[in-house]
C-alpha cells in the first residue's frame, strides 16, 4: 500500500461510522450536502478574517458532510441524477466562496498581487471542472491532470494549519493550469481518434 | 524524448491514479514545495517565520 493510500484507509475508519450514522438518522443526502456548504462558507469567512487555523478546522467539519453524501446516498439507494448535479454545483459554491475568502483577505491587506494569483487559481479551478464536465458530453472519460478538488481541498488544509497559504496558492494554480491544458488535449486526441477510425470504417 | 523529458512531460500530463507511487511522489514534491521555500520568497502576505529550510539551516549551523 502506498503512503496516501494508508492515510486514506485511516481516514475512512471514523468516517465509516458518520456514515452509518447518517443512514441510521436517516438523513437525506442532499441536506448533507448542503449542510457542508453552509458549513465551507464559514470556512471562507474565517479565512477572509486570517484566521487560517479556524477556517482549517471548519473545512475539515465541511468536508466529511461533502465526502459522506454520496456514500449515504448508496448506501440507502438513494442515488439520482439530480442528486449527482445538485453535488456537483454545490461543490463549485464551496470552492468559489473559500477562493473569495482569502481574495477578500488580501485585498483588505492591500495585497494586489495575491489577489490576483487567488482570482487566477478561482479561474482555472472552476475550469478544471468544467472542461471534464463538458469533454465527458463529447467523449466517455476524461480523468487525466493532477489537481482535482480533493486535492485542493487537502492542499487549502495544509496552507490553513502550518500558515503557508501563498505557496499554496501557486501549487494549485500552477497544477490548475496543467490540468486544464491536459483536459483540452485529452479531449482533442479522442475526438481526432473517433474521427480517424469513423473514417476508416466509411 | 530523453529519460528526463519523459518524465517531465508525465508530470506535465497527469494520467496517474490514487495512491500510487507516482502520486506519492508528486505530493513529496508538492508538501516539500510548501513547507521547504522561504515564505519571504514567495511574499506570502501572512506567513510568520522563515519556514521549515531556513529553520533546517539553522539547526545546522548551529
Amino acid at each position: 500500500m502506498t503512503t496516501t493510500g494508508l492515510i486514506g484507509a485511516i481516514c475512512m475508519l471514523p468516517l465509516r461510522a458518520m456514515i452509518r450514522a447518517a443512514v441510521v438518522l436517516r438523513i437525506h443526502p442532499n441536506v448533507l450536502t448542503a449542510i457542508g456548504v453552509c458549513i465551507n462558507v464559514a470556512a471562507a469567512w474565517a479565512l477572509a478574517l486570517g484566521r487560517f487555523v479556524t477556517a482549517g478546522v471548519i473545512m475539515i467539519v465541511a468536508n466529511i458532510f461533502d465526502f459522506i453524501d454520496g456514500k449515504v446516498a448508496r448506501e440507502r439507494n438513494l442515488e439520482s441524477e439530480f442528486g449527482g448535479f445538485w453535488d456537483s454545483v454545490m461543490d463549485r459554491f464551496s470552492d468559489i466562496s473559500l477562493f473569495l475568502g482569502l481574495i477578500y483577505l488580501y485585498s483588505a491587506l492591500g495585497r494586489t498581487d495575491y489577489v490576483m494569483i487567488t482570482a487566477l487559481a478561482m479561474m482555472f479551478s472552476v475550469l478544471t471542472s468544467y472542461t471534464r464536465a463538458r469533454a465527458e458530453s463529447l467523449i466517455e472519460k476524461c480523468k487525466v491532470g493532477f489537481m482535482e478538488r480533493p486535492e485542493r481541498i487537502v492542499l487549502f488544509m495544509i496552507g490553513a494549519f502550518t500558515n503557508r497559504m501563498a505557496a499554496v496558492l501557486w501549487v494549485i494554480l500552477v497544477l490548475s493550469i496543467f490540468t486544464v491544458a491536459d483536459r483540452i488535449y485529452y479531449t482533442w486526441r479522442e475526438l481526432d481518434r473517433a474521427k480517424r477510425g469513423a473514417g476508416v470504417a466509411a | 524524448m530523453t529519460s528526463f523529458g519523459r518524465a517531465l512531460w508525465h508530470v506535465v500530463y497527469w494520467t496517474h491514479e490514487r495512491a500510487t507511487w507516482q502520486y506519492d511522489v508528486m505530493v513529496a514534491a508538492i508538501l516539500g514545495f510548501i513547507w521547504l521555500t522561504p515564505p519571504d520568497w514567495l511574499g506570502d502576505p501572512t506567513a510568520t517565520g522563515g519556514g521549515l529550510l531556513v529553520w533546517l539551516w539553522n539547526v545546522f549551523r548551529g
